[in-house]
């Protein structure tokens, strides 16, 4: 364990999630809606696995995609359509149906090779709208766009039923993808991942087959999309097209961006943050604006949101994980801190 | 003392269990239900997030101002999904679980409220109301469809019924329709292929995408098929542009509208190339003279409702409204979800909300099944049927 | 044959026009990434405020003045190109300034997030219930042999057309485009030699807010109505940006009219004879672009960047 991991401090790790498992029970103890709040965390969950997933592939090899909710779709409806109508056993197509989601990204793959910067952006953008409209096209088995029910995940004998359930369901899948993610950009194929993304010619001239790291990255990201996707049809119990629209893709990349691009931490921390803030922290903030000011709600929310996230990227443009960063290496140094690097 | 003591158990927990008491639900209390509803306050639909509640809370400030429900008041709690499915289950799963409501009404959108079958199927509330005409809100055999009371007449059910009305006016009529290439268009297209076989006719189809601004392409294709009629189905932008190209290309035939083009707008901004527009209206028109529609206009005059704001979709909200208390009342006394359900499972051609007959039953949660139309003469809609089934 | 000439002339026609419109949003983009690489999302939201302005300026001329003259819809174009120039600079100050040194990235996420906050502001003003513009032209329009376009749509042609021609004549012969272009080539190196640089920024981010306004004027009356919603053209008419190739001016108009062009003829001709177009006719853009890519990555007039190692 050594060397590799020597700039980390490993012992928070268990505690973290001794943090996870210990949640709910806390959260029953303390209100009477934790349902709703197991609900949050899940979203929380599932957008976390896509996220990690989309920093490999825009912070760690460069490559932006503004169609990653089309990934999600098609694990999505793939798990869907395996299970319910095939008739596959959850646990099977929840390691398939990711497969699948990645091999689509292998094909959005090539022409990564030969598009970059934000004409590749543009490219999986019109990817997302393809999926889209395959999904409808193929109405026989999605029922178009009316959208398509989903059973409940059953694993081992077991049914995940309600948000309890699904909350442990959820959150392993997510410690073992930020886990396993780590891992990866740690190994061979990371490093590989980071040569692209700060020189390709050099990467190249170092011997890394530009080509097949980079739709690796592609498949990669898939993988970890699509997982979300299953795990979203599943918890959910129903999914349309409706679910998976432009707008969330771009959600996405602003949860890796505040979090911090780049490091797999800071997706996390990112999804966390936009996710609650979206859900508690705004209604909160309107509630008091509706009592203090009498006004309604409505675009008021979104301008909080907006102005929030918009504040912080002024203020904070490394994201929540380089802040956290400042802050360690800040108590590092204690008390022989040179001031003008924390400005 | 056991018998006490056993008895200070069960108080307690009831203490514990707080909010609700023993006796009610939850969202009941002494004096007031609470209501859960779901707009767009701030995406693509969020003129009718402010219309809507806005004219549902106009009828229900009317029934608390007289006595309210069975001596309680009810108020509503609106929630803001933005249209999207996903933040429609996050929105309802808090009215459900944090705000105890009694009941949901009025979810807007097609797919947001299919979204929501598994919860309502999960926690037993009903939705009175969805605020969308989907024919799929009716469907017995969905998932959750005892707890979902449509007041509306489905999509389906309304092209259907502008096709026979067509026909049975012009034999020989040849009949396109245009239509939003989302979950709306493919009920509208459901009902007009079920009509196709039945008339042994065939209608010429053309999709636009949902923001559509162009739509010449659409308009030459009706005029190329020599259509003698159109029907739209589009929101309010959609008819306007329509109309206007096909003024200005030369091709008159006569539009009529899907129910969500009845606005008054269409009228008045299409200028001379709406006039002779027939829409489906699943109401009275608010300014016919009618019981409630006379009703409605004398409480926005009371309310101060400004002018831009009155209008058959406000008025939707203010004629769901009355369904809902109407529900609301014969839930009894001591009102419980499955009374709710039960009570409106009574409504019997009860046409007292100045819209459509509304029927219900334990096998049939399709409230209406006819329109009535309405065509725009001089600029201003008149009423040119009876309710047509 | 000769109706099926007439009726795809028309789609032509009717598709120029559209394509202007997103040319002329296509445009915002471009002098934007043109100079400073950042792609601004928020430009179709700069488009909707300018529409809103032009609204209500044209309505409070109208209850001082009476009926709406031609000379009143020219008073309310130019107070929103004055309102454009201003909100501009505005924006760049609290955009792009502070974030000068920060990766591009954090700023094009910075535009989203103006996004957001735009259409809000403009929804809390204006209030939640759509507008019914005017249009100065009324339904006018001239048909020649058989072939309509309103007048309406000959402005935002001609429009489109003028603006391109003068930007491309800006950055290409007079001094400060050729500080824009050393700018946006290396910021350090033209501060180095001399250029301001930062008036530069505010220069280009004048120009487009005054190519949003005059977009969103044009546009608001021929969409029939006006909402806070109309800036998600924006995310239109990007691919009309990107497929003329990002860097390139008149890249702007022929990207926007191919895309105006495919779309119009797949919804008509097309999918009057081929029934699956039908299925495919909102993404048939999308191949299209995608295939001009794999062809040419950097868009149909767009350079290719030579990456120092």
């Amino acid at each position: 364990m050594k060397g590799r991991y020597a700039d980390e401090n490993i012992k928070w790790i268990p505690a973290l999630i001794g943090l996870v498992i210990l949640l709910p029970f806390m959260l029953k103890g303390i209100t009477f809606s934790y349902k709703y709040y197991l609900y949050i965390l899940n979203t929380i969950g599932i957008y976390l696995i896509l996220t990690v997933g989309l920093d490999i592939l825009s912070g760690y090899t460069g490559l932006i995609s503004l169609g990653h909710a089309g990934f999600m779709a098609i694990g999505a409806y793939t798990s869907a359509i395996l299970v319910d109508q095939v008739g596959l056993p959850f646990g099977f197509s929840l390691v398939l149906s990711p497969i699948i989601a990645g091999c689509f990204g292998f094909i959005i793959g090539f022409p990564a090779l030969r598009v970059s910067g934000m004409y590749l952006g543009l490219t999986t953008m019109g990817f997302g709208f393809i999926i889209r409209r395959l999904i409808i096209a193929l109405r026989e088995w999605t029922q178009g766009s009316g959208g398509l029910a989903v059973s409940s995940p059953k694993l081992f004998g077991y049914t995940f039923n309600g948000d309890w359930a699904n909350y442990f369901l959820v959150w392993t899948l997510a410690i073992l993808s930020i886990v396993a993610s780590r891992r990866m950009m740690k190994s061979k194929v990371g490093r590989a991942f980071m040569a692209i993304r700060d020189s390709e010619q050099a990467a190249e001239a170092s011997g890394i087959n530009l080509a097949q790291y980079k739709m690796m990255s592609f498949f990669i990201s898939g993988v970890f999309a699509g997982l979300a996707g299953v795990l979203m049809a599943h918890t959910n119990h129903f999914i349309s097209t409706d679910h998976f629209d432009n707008m969330l893709s771009i959600y996405f990349i602003i949860m890796v961006l505040v979090g911090g691009i780049g490091s797999i931490y800071g997706a996390v921390l990112g999804t966390i943050f936009i996710v609650l803030l979206e859900n508690l922290i705004v209604p909160v903030i309107e509630e008091w604006l509706h009592v203090l000011f009498q006004i309604e709600a409505g675009d008021i929310e979104s301008l909080i949101f907006g102005l929030i996230m918009f504040l912080f990227i002024i203020f904070q443009p490394t994201g929540l994980y380089g802040m956290w960063l400042k802050i360690r290496i800040y108590w590092k140094l204690f008390p022989f801190n040179p001031k003008q690097r924390f400005t | 003392m056991k018998k006490f003591i056993s008895f200070n158990l069960t108080a307690s927990i009831f203490f514990v269990l707080g909010c609700s008491g023993p006796s009610g639900s939850p969202g009941i209390s002494d004096n007031e239900i609470l209501i859960g509803n779901v707009q767009d306050l701030s995406g693509p639909m969020k003129e009718l997030g402010k219309l809507l509640p806005s004219g549902s809370n106009l009828y229900l400030d009317y029934v608390n101002n007289n006595g309210g429900v069975h001596g309680r008041n009810v108020r509503m709690l609106v929630e803001d999904a933005q249209y999207n499915p996903q933040k429609t289950v996050a929105v309802v799963k808090k009215l459900i679980e944090k705000e105890q409501i009694f009941c949901l009404y009025n979810v807007i959108g097609t797919s947001p409220v299919e979204a929501i079958r598994p919860l309502l199927e999960e926690s037993g509330v009903p939705l009175i109301a969805p605020a969308t005409q989907s024919g799929t809100m009716s469907d017995m055999s969905r998932p959750a469809a005892r707890y979902i009371f449509h007041t509306d007449t489905g999509y389906d059910i309304q092209a259907g019924i502008l096709t026979e009305y067509v026909i049975k006016l012009d034999p020989n009529a040849v009949i396109g329709v245009i239509y939003q290439d989302d979950d709306y268009g493919d009920n509208v297209l459901k009902g007009i292929e079920a009509i196709e076989y039945e008339l042994n006719i065939s209608v010429q189809k053309e999709a636009f995408q949902r923001g559509a601004t162009e739509f010449s392409g659409q308009v030459m294709n009706l005029m190329k098929g020599g259509c003698t009629h159109v029907i739209i189905a589009g929101i309010v932008k959609e008819p306007i542009i329509i109309m206007k190209t096909a003024e200005a290309m030369g091709f008159s035939p006569q539009f009529l509208g899907i129910s969500p083009t009845m606005d008054h707008r269409v009228a008045l901004a299409a200028g001379s190339a709406g006039e002779g527009f027939i829409a489906a209206n699943f109401a009275y028109l608010w300014d016919s003279d009618n019981e409630i529609p006379n009703l409605y206009r004398e409480l926005c005059e009371k309310a101060n409702v400004p002018v831009a704001m009155r209008g058959m979709y406000h008025y939707y909200g203010f004629t769901t409204a009355i369904i809902l208390v109407e529900g609301l009342n014969r839930a009894g006394k001591n009102p419980t979800r499955k009374k709710l359900i039960r009570g409106m499972e009574t409504f019997n051609n009860w046409n007292m909300a100045g819209t459509q007959p509304i029927t219900y039953s334990r096998n049939d949660h399709a409230g209406a099944e006819s329109v009535i139309l309405v065509q725009v003469k001089d600029g201003v809609q008149q009423t040119i049927s009876t309710w047509l089934e | 044959m000769n109706s099926l000439f007439t009726e795809i002339s028309q789609e032509i026609v009717s598709g120029i026009a559209l394509g202007s419109i997103y040319a002329l949003i296509a445009l915002g983009f471009i002098l934007i990434y043109k100079a400073t690489e950042v792609v601004n999302f928020a430009q179709g939201e700069l488009m909707m405020v300018g529409a809103y302005v032009n609204f209500f300026l044209i309505q409070s001329f109208t209850s001082s003045m009476g009926a709406p003259t031609f000379l009143t819809f020219i008073l309310g174009l130019l107070g929103s190109i004055i309102f454009a120039v201003l909100f501009g600079w505005f924006l760049d100050l609290i955009i792009n300034r502070p974030m000068k040194d920060e990766p591009v990235f954090s700023i094009i996420m910075a535009t989203i997030s103006i996004g957001i906050v735009l259409r809000a502001i403009v929804g809390l003003i204006a209030g939640p219930m759509s507008l019914v513009p005017k249009s100065p032209f009324g339904g006018a329009h001239i048909q020649l042999s058989g072939i309509i376009i309103s007048i309406l749509d000959l402005f935002i042609i001609g429009a489109a057309i003028a603006l391109v021609a003068v930007f491309y004549y800006f950055f290409n012969k007079t001094r400060w485009g050729l500080a824009m272009q050393a700018t946006s080539e290396d910021p350090i190196a033209a501060e180095l030699m001399g250029v301001p640089v930062n008036k530069v920024y505010s220069l280009v981010w004048i120009f487009a807010a005054i190519v949003a306004a005059v977009s969103g004027v044009l546009l608001a009356p021929r969409a029939a109505i006006l909402d806070t919603n109309m800036g998600f053209l924006g995310l239109k008419a990007f691919p009309a940006a990107v497929l003329g190739g990002f860097g390139s001016i008149p890249g702007a108009i022929v990207g926007g009219v191919i895309l105006g062009i495919i779309e119009t003829v797949s919804m008509g001709t097309l999918s009057f004879h081929f029934q699956w177009v039908k299925e495919i006719n909102d993404i048939i853009v999308w191949i299209v672009l995608i295939a001009v890519l794999m062809i040419r990555p950097t868009g149909i007039l767009g350079t290719e960047e030579i990456k120092k190692v």
